[in-house]
Protein backbone atom coordinates (compact mmCIF):
# COMPACT_ATOMS: atom_id res chain seq x y z
CA UNK A 1 0.00 0.00 0.00
CA UNK A 2 1.41 3.48 -0.86
CA UNK A 3 1.13 6.57 1.16
CA UNK A 4 -0.07 10.20 0.05
CA UNK A 5 3.19 12.39 -0.34
CA UNK A 6 4.77 9.18 -1.38
CA UNK A 7 7.43 9.62 -4.07
CA UNK A 8 8.26 6.41 -6.16
CA UNK A 9 9.79 5.24 -9.46
CA UNK A 10 7.06 2.66 -11.28
CA UNK A 11 6.81 1.09 -14.37
CA UNK A 12 3.97 -1.01 -16.47
CA UNK A 13 4.57 -4.90 -15.41
CA UNK A 14 3.66 -5.88 -18.83
CA UNK A 15 6.45 -5.34 -21.22
CA UNK A 16 4.85 -4.19 -24.36
CA UNK A 17 3.68 -1.77 -22.09
CA UNK A 18 6.42 -0.35 -20.52
CA UNK A 19 8.29 -0.16 -23.70
CA UNK A 20 5.49 1.60 -25.41
CA UNK A 21 5.54 3.69 -22.42
CA UNK A 22 7.11 7.03 -22.62
CA UNK A 23 8.93 6.21 -19.64
CA UNK A 24 8.02 2.86 -18.33
CA UNK A 25 4.26 2.40 -19.38
CA UNK A 26 2.96 3.83 -15.60
CA UNK A 27 0.16 5.84 -16.56
CA UNK A 28 -0.75 3.90 -19.40
CA UNK A 29 -1.28 0.96 -16.40
CA UNK A 30 -2.35 2.83 -13.62
CA UNK A 31 -5.73 4.21 -16.57
CA UNK A 32 -6.11 0.56 -17.70
CA UNK A 33 -6.12 -0.64 -14.53
CA UNK A 34 -8.59 1.63 -12.58
CA UNK A 35 -11.18 0.83 -16.01
CA UNK A 36 -10.29 -2.87 -15.71
CA UNK A 37 -11.50 -2.97 -12.31
CA UNK A 38 -14.30 -0.25 -12.67
CA UNK A 39 -13.00 2.41 -10.87
CA UNK A 40 -14.41 4.15 -13.25
CA UNK A 41 -16.44 3.82 -16.71
CA UNK A 42 -14.03 5.05 -19.17
CA UNK A 43 -10.65 6.46 -19.64
CA UNK A 44 -9.54 9.47 -21.91
CA UNK A 45 -6.94 8.52 -24.36
CA UNK A 46 -5.46 9.80 -27.35
CA UNK A 47 -6.33 8.23 -30.73
CA UNK A 48 -3.97 8.73 -33.19
CA UNK A 49 -4.41 9.89 -36.54
CA UNK A 50 -0.57 9.93 -37.61
CA UNK A 51 2.77 9.61 -35.68
CA UNK A 52 2.47 12.86 -34.28
CA UNK A 53 -0.98 14.08 -33.94
CA UNK A 54 -4.06 12.94 -31.88
CA UNK A 55 -7.70 13.37 -31.48
CA UNK A 56 -8.83 12.68 -27.95
CA UNK A 57 -11.55 9.84 -27.18
CA UNK A 58 -13.23 8.28 -24.85
CA UNK A 59 -13.01 4.39 -24.53
CA UNK A 60 -13.81 1.43 -21.95
CA UNK A 61 -12.28 -0.84 -24.17
CA UNK A 62 -9.37 -1.92 -21.51
CA UNK A 63 -6.87 -3.15 -24.60
CA UNK A 64 -6.99 0.61 -25.81
CA UNK A 65 -6.14 2.19 -22.74
CA UNK A 66 -2.99 -0.04 -22.75
CA UNK A 67 -2.01 0.25 -26.59
CA UNK A 68 -2.30 4.44 -25.46
CA UNK A 69 0.90 5.03 -24.16
CA UNK A 70 3.89 7.39 -25.18
CA UNK A 71 3.89 11.28 -25.09
CA UNK A 72 2.65 13.16 -28.01
CA UNK A 73 4.14 16.52 -27.97
CA UNK A 74 2.38 17.96 -31.33
CA UNK A 75 -0.81 17.43 -29.41
CA UNK A 76 -1.72 20.55 -28.00
CA UNK A 77 -5.70 19.93 -27.23
CA UNK A 78 -7.10 20.68 -23.75
CA UNK A 79 -8.54 17.09 -21.83
CA UNK A 80 -10.74 18.95 -19.44
CA UNK A 81 -14.06 19.10 -21.14
CA UNK A 82 -13.81 15.42 -21.33
CA UNK A 83 -14.42 14.93 -17.93
CA UNK A 84 -17.45 16.90 -17.69
CA UNK A 85 -20.53 14.83 -16.44
CA UNK A 86 -18.28 11.58 -16.81
CA UNK A 87 -16.93 9.18 -14.53
CA UNK A 88 -13.73 8.42 -16.13
CA UNK A 89 -9.88 8.48 -15.60
CA UNK A 90 -7.60 10.49 -17.77
CA UNK A 91 -4.44 11.36 -18.16
CA UNK A 92 -3.30 15.37 -18.07
CA UNK A 93 -1.03 17.90 -18.68
CA UNK A 94 -0.86 20.59 -15.96
CA UNK A 95 -3.00 22.62 -17.91
CA UNK A 96 -5.59 19.72 -18.37
CA UNK A 97 -5.96 19.36 -14.62
CA UNK A 98 -5.87 22.82 -14.13
CA UNK A 99 -8.92 23.11 -16.24
CA UNK A 100 -10.35 20.36 -14.36
CA UNK A 101 -9.99 21.78 -11.52
CA UNK A 102 -11.88 25.16 -12.33
CA UNK A 103 -14.29 22.97 -13.72
CA UNK A 104 -15.21 21.60 -10.44
CA UNK A 105 -14.97 24.41 -8.20
CA UNK A 106 -18.05 25.44 -11.05
CA UNK A 107 -19.57 22.52 -10.51
CA UNK A 108 -18.89 21.29 -14.44
CA UNK A 109 -16.93 18.41 -12.95
CA UNK A 110 -17.33 15.70 -9.87
CA UNK A 111 -13.71 14.98 -8.49
CA UNK A 112 -15.03 12.77 -6.63
CA UNK A 113 -15.90 10.53 -10.03
CA UNK A 114 -12.94 11.70 -11.96
CA UNK A 115 -9.20 10.12 -11.44
CA UNK A 116 -6.52 12.48 -12.98
CA UNK A 117 -2.91 11.28 -13.52
CA UNK A 118 -0.89 14.38 -13.97
CA UNK A 119 2.22 14.46 -16.44
CA UNK A 120 5.12 16.59 -16.02
CA UNK A 121 4.93 18.98 -18.99
CA UNK A 122 7.62 21.11 -20.82
CA UNK A 123 5.39 22.05 -23.58
CA UNK A 124 3.72 21.23 -26.31
CA UNK A 125 3.43 22.13 -30.65
CA UNK A 126 0.96 23.52 -32.72
CA UNK A 127 0.18 20.41 -35.31
CA UNK A 128 0.01 22.94 -38.28
CA UNK A 129 3.29 24.63 -36.62
CA UNK A 130 4.84 20.61 -36.49
CA UNK A 131 4.62 20.06 -40.10
CA UNK A 132 5.87 23.13 -41.23
CA UNK A 133 8.52 22.76 -38.99
CA UNK A 134 9.34 19.41 -40.52
CA UNK A 135 9.43 20.73 -43.88
CA UNK A 136 11.75 23.75 -43.19
CA UNK A 137 14.04 22.80 -40.47
CA UNK A 138 13.76 18.77 -40.30
CA UNK A 139 13.64 18.43 -44.12
CA UNK A 140 11.52 15.65 -43.58
CA UNK A 141 8.46 14.88 -45.40
CA UNK A 142 5.78 15.07 -42.63
CA UNK A 143 4.04 11.66 -44.06
CA UNK A 144 7.37 10.11 -43.64
CA UNK A 145 7.70 10.25 -39.73
CA UNK A 146 7.40 7.24 -37.90
CA UNK A 147 8.09 8.33 -34.42
CA UNK A 148 8.69 11.47 -32.17
CA UNK A 149 10.59 12.15 -28.62
CA UNK A 150 12.18 14.66 -26.34
CA UNK A 151 15.70 13.90 -25.44
CA UNK A 152 18.51 16.17 -23.53
CA UNK A 153 17.26 19.27 -24.72
CA UNK A 154 16.69 18.17 -28.15
CA UNK A 155 13.39 16.89 -30.14
CA UNK A 156 14.30 14.28 -32.25
CA UNK A 157 12.10 12.87 -35.84
CA UNK A 158 12.51 9.47 -36.83
CA UNK A 159 11.19 8.84 -40.21
CA UNK A 160 9.62 5.35 -41.79
CA UNK A 161 12.92 4.23 -43.48
CA UNK A 162 14.74 4.36 -40.03
CA UNK A 163 16.61 7.89 -40.36
CA UNK A 164 16.88 9.85 -37.15
CA UNK A 165 17.13 13.68 -37.02
CA UNK A 166 17.81 15.62 -33.70
CA UNK A 167 17.26 19.60 -33.22
CA UNK A 168 18.24 21.33 -30.14
CA UNK A 169 14.95 22.79 -29.23
CA UNK A 170 16.32 26.56 -28.68
CA UNK A 171 17.31 26.49 -32.14
CA UNK A 172 14.12 25.57 -33.10
CA UNK A 173 12.40 28.27 -31.26
CA UNK A 174 14.94 30.82 -32.12
CA UNK A 175 13.55 29.82 -35.50
CA UNK A 176 9.98 30.34 -34.80
CA UNK A 177 8.93 26.56 -34.14
CA UNK A 178 9.07 24.69 -31.72
CA UNK A 179 7.14 25.30 -28.28
CA UNK A 180 3.59 27.35 -28.46
CA UNK A 181 4.42 30.81 -26.72
CA UNK A 182 2.22 30.14 -24.33
CA UNK A 183 4.34 27.08 -23.34
CA UNK A 184 7.20 28.38 -23.11
CA UNK A 185 6.00 30.92 -20.15
CA UNK A 186 3.18 28.19 -18.80
CA UNK A 187 4.11 28.67 -14.76
CA UNK A 188 2.95 24.92 -13.97
CA UNK A 189 5.47 21.82 -15.43
CA UNK A 190 4.65 19.70 -11.75
CA UNK A 191 0.76 18.91 -11.87
CA UNK A 192 0.75 19.14 -8.02
CA UNK A 193 -3.11 19.27 -8.36
CA UNK A 194 -3.27 16.24 -9.95
CA UNK A 195 -4.19 12.74 -8.17
CA UNK A 196 -1.23 11.43 -9.26
CA UNK A 197 1.93 13.55 -10.66
CA UNK A 198 3.95 11.53 -13.12
CA UNK A 199 6.78 12.65 -15.53
CA UNK A 200 10.91 11.05 -16.12
CA UNK A 201 12.65 14.21 -14.18
CA UNK A 202 14.62 12.15 -11.60
CA UNK A 203 15.04 9.23 -13.34
CA UNK A 204 18.73 8.68 -13.58
CA UNK A 205 20.71 5.40 -14.17
CA UNK A 206 19.68 2.21 -15.76
CA UNK A 207 16.37 2.92 -15.23
CA UNK A 208 16.23 6.22 -17.51
CA UNK A 209 13.53 5.87 -20.19
CA UNK A 210 12.05 2.71 -18.78
CA UNK A 211 10.62 3.86 -15.29
CA UNK A 212 8.56 7.07 -14.55
CA UNK A 213 8.35 9.29 -11.40
CA UNK A 214 5.32 9.32 -9.78
CA UNK A 215 4.08 11.36 -6.65
CA UNK A 216 0.93 10.20 -4.64
CA UNK A 217 -1.31 13.95 -4.54
CA UNK A 218 -4.00 12.41 -2.74
CA UNK A 219 -6.21 9.92 -1.64
CA UNK A 220 -7.78 9.41 -5.04
CA UNK A 221 -4.32 9.06 -6.14
CA UNK A 222 -3.39 6.44 -3.63
CA UNK A 223 -6.76 4.75 -4.55
CA UNK A 224 -5.38 4.89 -8.04
CA UNK A 225 -2.27 3.82 -7.41
CA UNK A 226 -3.26 1.02 -5.01
CA UNK A 227 -5.71 -0.85 -7.49
CA UNK A 228 -2.68 -0.71 -10.27
CA UNK A 229 -0.28 -2.68 -7.69
CA UNK A 230 -3.04 -4.53 -6.46
CA UNK A 231 -4.51 -5.58 -10.17
CA UNK A 232 -0.68 -6.74 -10.94
CA UNK A 233 -0.58 -3.85 -13.32
CA UNK A 234 2.66 -1.96 -12.17
CA UNK A 235 5.41 -2.15 -9.97
CA UNK A 236 6.91 0.84 -7.69
CA UNK A 237 9.96 1.55 -5.34
CA UNK A 238 10.49 4.74 -3.22
CA UNK A 239 12.61 6.98 -5.24
CA UNK A 240 15.40 7.93 -3.65
CA UNK A 241 16.85 11.25 -2.44
CA UNK A 242 18.97 11.64 -5.34
CA UNK A 243 15.95 11.79 -7.88
CA UNK A 244 13.66 13.35 -5.98
CA UNK A 245 16.57 16.62 -5.58
CA UNK A 246 17.61 16.37 -9.57
CA UNK A 247 13.05 16.58 -10.19
CA UNK A 248 13.15 19.70 -8.30
CA UNK A 249 15.97 21.00 -9.78
CA UNK A 250 14.85 20.86 -13.42
CA UNK A 251 11.54 21.81 -12.18
CA UNK A 252 13.03 24.96 -10.88
CA UNK A 253 15.17 25.42 -13.68
CA UNK A 254 12.46 25.12 -16.37
CA UNK A 255 10.51 27.79 -13.80
CA UNK A 256 12.61 30.16 -14.62
CA UNK A 257 13.61 29.83 -17.98
CA UNK A 258 9.65 30.47 -18.33
CA UNK A 259 9.78 33.60 -15.98
CA UNK A 260 11.89 34.84 -18.94
CA UNK A 261 10.32 33.97 -21.89
CA UNK A 262 7.23 35.67 -19.84
CA UNK A 263 8.88 38.91 -19.72
CA UNK A 264 10.33 38.63 -23.35
CA UNK A 265 6.65 38.20 -24.59
CA UNK A 266 4.78 40.53 -22.72
CA UNK A 267 6.28 43.78 -23.01
CA UNK A 268 5.48 46.98 -21.63
CA UNK A 269 3.03 49.22 -23.09
CA UNK A 270 1.84 52.52 -22.89
CA UNK A 271 -1.80 52.80 -22.16
CA UNK A 272 -2.76 54.31 -25.52
CA UNK A 273 -0.88 52.27 -27.35
CA UNK A 274 -2.33 48.91 -25.78
CA UNK A 275 -5.83 50.41 -26.26
CA UNK A 276 -5.22 50.36 -29.89
CA UNK A 277 -3.50 47.15 -30.17
CA UNK A 278 -6.30 45.61 -28.62
CA UNK A 279 -8.58 46.95 -31.35
CA UNK A 280 -6.58 46.43 -33.76
CA UNK A 281 -6.35 42.97 -33.03
CA UNK A 282 -10.14 41.88 -32.17
CA UNK A 283 -10.70 43.91 -35.68
CA UNK A 284 -10.07 40.76 -37.26
CA UNK A 285 -12.62 38.55 -34.96
CA UNK A 286 -15.10 37.06 -37.11
CA UNK A 287 -17.10 35.95 -34.02
CA UNK A 288 -16.81 32.08 -34.64
CA UNK A 289 -16.62 31.36 -31.33
CA UNK A 290 -13.99 28.65 -31.58
CA UNK A 291 -12.35 29.86 -28.62
CA UNK A 292 -14.98 29.82 -26.30
CA UNK A 293 -15.52 26.77 -27.09
CA UNK A 294 -12.09 25.14 -26.78
CA UNK A 295 -11.71 26.91 -23.19
CA UNK A 296 -11.16 24.83 -20.80
CA UNK A 297 -12.00 26.82 -17.99
CA UNK A 298 -15.22 27.97 -19.41
CA UNK A 299 -18.58 26.62 -17.63
CA UNK A 300 -21.09 27.41 -20.08
CA UNK A 301 -21.31 24.16 -22.28
CA UNK A 302 -24.53 24.69 -24.65
CA UNK A 303 -25.68 27.40 -22.90
CA UNK A 304 -23.32 30.03 -23.49
CA UNK A 305 -24.29 33.40 -24.59
CA UNK A 306 -21.30 35.33 -25.43
CA UNK A 307 -21.24 35.15 -28.66
CA UNK A 308 -24.66 36.27 -29.23
CA UNK A 309 -23.55 39.81 -28.09
CA UNK A 310 -21.89 40.34 -31.44
CA UNK A 311 -23.97 42.33 -33.75
CA UNK A 312 -22.33 43.65 -36.73
CA UNK A 313 -24.84 45.86 -36.99
CA UNK A 314 -23.50 47.33 -33.52
CA UNK A 315 -20.23 49.08 -35.14
CA UNK A 316 -18.62 48.55 -31.96
CA UNK A 317 -14.68 49.84 -31.78
CA UNK A 318 -13.87 46.66 -29.69
CA UNK A 319 -15.77 43.37 -30.23
CA UNK A 320 -18.27 43.07 -27.25
CA UNK A 321 -18.17 39.28 -27.62
CA UNK A 322 -14.59 39.50 -26.07
CA UNK A 323 -15.47 42.06 -23.45
CA UNK A 324 -17.30 39.44 -21.93
CA UNK A 325 -15.34 36.36 -21.96
CA UNK A 326 -12.52 38.52 -20.67
CA UNK A 327 -14.73 39.81 -17.62
CA UNK A 328 -15.52 35.63 -17.36
CA UNK A 329 -12.09 34.43 -17.26
CA UNK A 330 -9.66 36.70 -16.22
CA UNK A 331 -9.92 35.23 -12.61
CA UNK A 332 -9.64 31.79 -14.03
CA UNK A 333 -7.63 31.63 -17.68
CA UNK A 334 -4.70 28.90 -17.18
CA UNK A 335 -2.92 29.97 -20.10
CA UNK A 336 -2.83 27.10 -21.70
CA UNK A 337 -3.26 28.44 -25.31
CA UNK A 338 -6.48 26.49 -26.77
CA UNK A 339 -8.10 29.83 -28.14
CA UNK A 340 -4.99 30.94 -30.03
CA UNK A 341 -4.64 27.52 -30.97
CA UNK A 342 -8.02 27.39 -33.03
CA UNK A 343 -8.04 31.14 -34.39
CA UNK A 344 -8.66 31.39 -37.51
CA UNK A 345 -8.08 34.44 -38.15
CA UNK A 346 -4.43 34.19 -35.68
CA UNK A 347 -5.62 36.59 -33.31
CA UNK A 348 -2.85 35.81 -30.24
CA UNK A 349 -5.96 35.75 -28.14
CA UNK A 350 -4.05 33.98 -25.39
CA UNK A 351 -1.71 36.33 -24.59
CA UNK A 352 -4.57 39.06 -24.99
CA UNK A 353 -6.28 37.22 -22.00
CA UNK A 354 -2.88 36.65 -19.95
CA UNK A 355 -2.76 40.65 -19.79
CA UNK A 356 -5.70 41.11 -17.80
CA UNK A 357 -6.18 37.51 -15.70
CA UNK A 358 -2.01 37.94 -15.26
CA UNK A 359 -2.35 40.84 -12.57
CA UNK A 360 -6.06 40.33 -11.84
CA UNK A 361 -4.93 36.90 -10.41
CA UNK A 362 -1.50 38.25 -9.33
CA UNK A 363 -3.40 40.72 -7.23
CA UNK A 364 -5.79 38.43 -5.98
CA UNK A 365 -2.68 35.78 -4.87
CA UNK A 366 -4.67 33.30 -7.21
CA UNK A 367 -3.46 30.32 -9.11
CA UNK A 368 -6.31 28.87 -11.17
CA UNK A 369 -6.64 25.14 -10.87
CA UNK A 370 -3.95 24.67 -7.88
CA UNK A 371 -5.78 24.69 -4.79
CA UNK A 372 -9.11 23.24 -4.82
CA UNK A 373 -9.75 24.62 -1.23
CA UNK A 374 -10.08 27.90 -2.82
CA UNK A 375 -13.39 28.96 -4.31
CA UNK A 376 -12.86 31.53 -7.39
CA UNK A 377 -11.89 34.93 -6.47
CA UNK A 378 -14.80 36.66 -7.33
CA UNK A 379 -17.38 34.60 -5.25
CA UNK A 380 -14.92 34.87 -2.12
CA UNK A 381 -15.21 38.54 -1.72
CA UNK A 382 -18.53 38.23 -2.55
CA UNK A 383 -19.01 35.88 0.68
CA UNK B 1 -18.65 71.82 -33.64
CA UNK B 2 -15.93 73.35 -32.04
CA UNK B 3 -14.15 71.71 -29.00
CA UNK B 4 -14.89 74.07 -26.70
CA UNK B 5 -19.03 73.06 -27.39
CA UNK B 6 -18.30 69.57 -27.18
CA UNK B 7 -20.34 68.05 -24.21
CA UNK B 8 -19.62 64.41 -23.09
CA UNK B 9 -21.83 61.95 -22.62
CA UNK B 10 -21.83 60.63 -18.79
CA UNK B 11 -24.11 57.63 -18.27
CA UNK B 12 -24.82 57.22 -14.15
CA UNK B 13 -26.19 53.52 -12.63
CA UNK B 14 -28.04 54.75 -10.08
CA UNK B 15 -29.75 52.36 -7.45
CA UNK B 16 -33.54 53.27 -6.89
CA UNK B 17 -33.41 53.47 -3.16
CA UNK B 18 -30.20 55.97 -2.84
CA UNK B 19 -28.11 57.29 -5.51
CA UNK B 20 -31.69 57.76 -7.48
CA UNK B 21 -33.50 59.93 -4.97
CA UNK B 22 -30.09 61.61 -5.22
CA UNK B 23 -30.44 62.69 -7.97
CA UNK B 24 -33.85 63.48 -7.71
CA UNK B 25 -33.14 65.45 -4.82
CA UNK B 26 -30.37 67.46 -6.75
CA UNK B 27 -33.29 68.54 -9.52
CA UNK B 28 -35.35 69.35 -7.12
CA UNK B 29 -33.29 71.49 -5.18
CA UNK B 30 -32.60 73.35 -8.60
CA UNK B 31 -28.72 72.40 -8.57
CA UNK B 32 -27.29 73.57 -11.98
CA UNK B 33 -26.50 70.03 -13.69
CA UNK B 34 -24.84 69.26 -16.96
CA UNK B 35 -27.34 68.40 -19.61
CA UNK B 36 -24.13 65.55 -19.77
CA UNK B 37 -26.18 62.91 -17.69
CA UNK B 38 -27.97 60.00 -18.73
CA UNK B 39 -29.05 57.92 -15.62
CA UNK B 40 -30.25 54.12 -15.57
CA UNK B 41 -31.97 53.23 -12.84
CA UNK B 42 -31.42 50.23 -11.47
CA UNK B 43 -32.87 48.23 -8.15
CA UNK B 44 -29.89 48.09 -6.32
CA UNK B 45 -26.01 48.87 -7.56
CA UNK B 46 -26.14 45.12 -6.29
CA UNK B 47 -27.38 44.71 -9.75
CA UNK B 48 -24.89 46.81 -12.46
CA UNK B 49 -23.07 44.00 -13.97
CA UNK B 50 -19.80 44.87 -15.00
CA UNK B 51 -20.93 44.28 -18.69
CA UNK B 52 -23.38 46.52 -18.50
CA UNK B 53 -20.52 49.12 -17.74
CA UNK B 54 -18.27 48.46 -20.58
CA UNK B 55 -21.45 47.86 -23.06
CA UNK B 56 -22.39 51.87 -22.14
CA UNK B 57 -18.52 52.55 -23.15
CA UNK B 58 -18.90 50.60 -26.21
CA UNK B 59 -22.31 52.51 -27.22
CA UNK B 60 -20.39 55.82 -26.97
CA UNK B 61 -20.16 56.71 -23.14
CA UNK B 62 -16.79 59.19 -22.54
CA UNK B 63 -17.44 58.10 -18.97
CA UNK B 64 -19.88 55.52 -16.67
CA UNK B 65 -20.43 56.17 -12.99
CA UNK B 66 -21.75 53.52 -10.83
CA UNK B 67 -23.05 54.76 -8.00
CA UNK B 68 -25.67 53.40 -4.99
CA UNK B 69 -26.13 53.50 -1.35
CA UNK B 70 -23.61 54.26 1.39
CA UNK B 71 -21.85 50.86 2.81
CA UNK B 72 -24.43 49.56 4.91
CA UNK B 73 -27.14 51.39 3.82
CA UNK B 74 -28.27 48.83 1.30
CA UNK B 75 -31.82 48.22 0.68
CA UNK B 76 -30.27 44.64 0.44
CA UNK B 77 -28.01 44.15 2.88
CA UNK B 78 -25.16 44.00 0.69
CA UNK B 79 -25.53 44.49 -3.17
CA UNK B 80 -23.34 47.75 -2.96
CA UNK B 81 -20.79 45.62 -1.27
CA UNK B 82 -21.23 43.07 -4.06
CA UNK B 83 -20.84 45.71 -6.39
CA UNK B 84 -17.52 47.26 -4.94
CA UNK B 85 -16.08 44.16 -5.30
CA UNK B 86 -17.36 43.98 -8.75
CA UNK B 87 -16.26 47.09 -9.51
CA UNK B 88 -12.57 46.90 -8.84
CA UNK B 89 -12.44 44.46 -10.83
CA UNK B 90 -13.75 46.43 -13.50
CA UNK B 91 -11.48 49.34 -12.60
CA UNK B 92 -8.36 46.51 -13.50
CA UNK B 93 -10.14 45.67 -16.68
CA UNK B 94 -10.82 49.50 -17.90
CA UNK B 95 -7.06 50.25 -16.39
CA UNK B 96 -5.68 47.13 -18.71
CA UNK B 97 -7.37 48.38 -21.79
CA UNK B 98 -5.98 51.68 -21.78
CA UNK B 99 -8.70 54.01 -21.15
CA UNK B 100 -8.66 56.72 -19.28
CA UNK B 101 -8.82 56.00 -15.45
CA UNK B 102 -11.41 59.55 -15.06
CA UNK B 103 -13.83 57.25 -17.35
CA UNK B 104 -15.24 55.23 -15.03
CA UNK B 105 -15.99 55.97 -11.53
CA UNK B 106 -17.57 55.17 -7.72
CA UNK B 107 -19.35 56.90 -6.13
CA UNK B 108 -21.98 56.26 -2.83
CA UNK B 109 -24.51 59.41 -2.51
CA UNK B 110 -27.82 59.13 -0.41
CA UNK B 111 -31.12 59.97 -1.32
CA UNK B 112 -30.78 63.74 1.01
CA UNK B 113 -27.25 64.18 -0.96
CA UNK B 114 -28.42 66.21 -4.01
CA UNK B 115 -25.81 68.58 -3.62
CA UNK B 116 -22.90 66.06 -4.03
CA UNK B 117 -24.55 64.08 -6.45
CA UNK B 118 -24.84 67.15 -8.44
CA UNK B 119 -20.92 68.09 -7.90
CA UNK B 120 -19.98 64.65 -8.71
CA UNK B 121 -21.54 64.67 -12.31
CA UNK B 122 -20.06 68.53 -12.61
CA UNK B 123 -16.54 67.31 -11.57
CA UNK B 124 -16.95 64.47 -13.85
CA UNK B 125 -18.03 66.30 -16.96
CA UNK B 126 -15.24 68.98 -16.31
CA UNK B 127 -12.36 66.13 -16.24
CA UNK B 128 -14.59 64.23 -19.29
CA UNK B 129 -14.41 67.62 -21.18
CA UNK B 130 -10.43 68.04 -20.96
CA UNK B 131 -10.01 63.96 -21.90
CA UNK B 132 -12.63 64.58 -25.20
CA UNK B 133 -14.14 61.59 -26.65
CA UNK B 134 -13.56 58.22 -25.29
CA UNK B 135 -11.40 56.31 -28.18
CA UNK B 136 -14.16 53.67 -27.56
CA UNK B 137 -17.05 56.13 -29.07
CA UNK B 138 -18.49 54.82 -32.69
CA UNK B 139 -18.22 56.49 -35.69
CA UNK B 140 -21.38 58.42 -36.07
CA UNK B 141 -22.45 58.72 -32.22
CA UNK B 142 -21.77 62.54 -30.61
C1 LIG C 1 3.51 17.03 -24.06
C2 LIG C 1 4.21 16.36 -22.94
C3 LIG C 1 5.36 16.96 -22.41
C4 LIG C 1 6.02 16.35 -21.35
N1 LIG C 1 7.12 16.98 -20.82
C5 LIG C 1 7.72 16.41 -19.74
C6 LIG C 1 8.81 17.03 -19.12
O1 LIG C 1 9.27 18.08 -19.56
N2 LIG C 1 9.35 16.46 -18.02
C7 LIG C 1 8.88 15.27 -17.50
O2 LIG C 1 9.37 14.80 -16.49
N3 LIG C 1 7.85 14.67 -18.08
C8 LIG C 1 7.27 15.18 -19.18
N4 LIG C 1 6.20 14.57 -19.75
C9 LIG C 1 5.73 13.33 -19.16
C10 LIG C 1 6.48 12.13 -19.71
O3 LIG C 1 6.69 12.28 -21.09
C11 LIG C 1 5.64 10.88 -19.52
O4 LIG C 1 4.33 11.07 -19.97
C12 LIG C 1 5.59 10.50 -18.08
O5 LIG C 1 6.89 10.30 -17.61
C13 LIG C 1 4.78 9.22 -17.90
O6 LIG C 1 5.44 8.21 -18.59
P1 LIG C 1 4.71 6.83 -18.78
O7 LIG C 1 5.61 5.95 -19.59
O8 LIG C 1 4.27 6.35 -17.47
O9 LIG C 1 3.48 7.29 -19.64
P2 LIG C 1 2.71 6.44 -20.73
O10 LIG C 1 2.37 5.12 -20.19
O11 LIG C 1 3.46 6.54 -22.00
O12 LIG C 1 1.35 7.25 -20.84
C14 LIG C 1 1.34 8.50 -21.41
C15 LIG C 1 -0.03 9.04 -21.25
O13 LIG C 1 0.02 10.39 -21.69
C16 LIG C 1 -1.06 10.64 -22.55
N5 LIG C 1 -0.61 11.70 -23.46
C17 LIG C 1 0.29 11.61 -24.46
N6 LIG C 1 0.42 12.79 -25.08
C18 LIG C 1 -0.40 13.65 -24.45
C19 LIG C 1 -0.71 15.01 -24.64
N7 LIG C 1 -0.12 15.73 -25.59
N8 LIG C 1 -1.63 15.58 -23.85
C20 LIG C 1 -2.24 14.85 -22.87
N9 LIG C 1 -1.97 13.56 -22.64
C21 LIG C 1 -1.06 12.96 -23.43
C22 LIG C 1 -1.33 9.34 -23.23
O14 LIG C 1 -2.68 9.28 -23.67
C23 LIG C 1 -1.07 8.35 -22.10
O15 LIG C 1 -2.19 8.19 -21.31
C24 LIG C 1 5.54 15.13 -20.83
C25 LIG C 1 4.41 14.54 -21.38
C26 LIG C 1 3.74 15.14 -22.42
C27 LIG C 1 2.52 14.49 -22.99
S1 LIG D 1 0.27 25.21 -21.27
FE1 LIG D 1 1.78 24.40 -19.81
S2 LIG D 1 0.94 22.44 -19.19
FE2 LIG D 1 -0.17 23.03 -21.05
S3 LIG D 1 0.95 22.06 -22.74
FE3 LIG D 1 1.84 24.10 -22.46
S4 LIG D 1 3.58 23.82 -21.03
FE4 LIG D 1 2.29 22.01 -20.94
S1 LIG E 1 -8.92 32.01 -22.23
FE1 LIG E 1 -7.62 30.87 -23.69
S2 LIG E 1 -5.67 30.54 -22.58
FE2 LIG E 1 -7.20 31.15 -21.03
S3 LIG E 1 -7.98 29.18 -20.26
FE3 LIG E 1 -9.38 29.83 -21.94
S4 LIG E 1 -8.57 28.85 -23.81
FE4 LIG E 1 -6.96 28.74 -22.21
S1 LIG F 1 -11.46 32.01 -32.52
FE1 LIG F 1 -10.64 33.97 -33.30
S2 LIG F 1 -12.14 34.63 -34.87
FE2 LIG F 1 -13.15 33.01 -33.67
S3 LIG F 1 -14.27 34.15 -32.09
FE3 LIG F 1 -12.27 33.62 -31.19
S4 LIG F 1 -10.94 35.40 -31.59
FE4 LIG F 1 -12.76 35.59 -32.94
S1 LIG G 1 -30.23 49.47 -2.70
FE1 LIG G 1 -28.83 51.09 -3.06
S2 LIG G 1 -27.00 49.92 -3.27
FE2 LIG G 1 -28.40 48.33 -2.80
Amino acid sequence: MVKVGDRLLGYATDPDVRSRGASGGLVTAVLAAALEKGLVEGVVVLKRMDEYEAIPVITDDVQEVLASGGSMHAVPVNLAKHAVGRKIAMPGKPCDVRGVIEQAKRNGVDLESTYIVGLNCGGTMHPVVTREMLVRMYEIDPEDVSGEEIEKGKLIFRTKDGEEKAIPIDDLEEAGYGRRENCRYCTVKIPTSADLACGNWGVIGELAGNATFCEVMNEKGKRLLDNAIEAGFVDVRPADEKAIAIREKVNSAMLSLGSEWKEKVFTEMPDQERLSYYMEQFADCIHCGACKEVCPVCTCGEDSKCTMFHSLADNYRMSMYHMVRLLHLSDSCIGCGQCSDVCPVDIPVTSIFRRFADPAQKKRNYEPGMDLTRPPFLEVMLK
Amino acid sequence: MTDKEWEPKIVAFCCNWCSYGGADTAGMGRFQQPSSLRIIRVMCSGRIDPMHVLNAFLEGADAVLVTGCHIGDCHYVNGNYKAEVRYRFLEEMVRELGLEPERLQLNWISASEGEKFANFVRDVTAQIRQLGPSPLKPEGVN
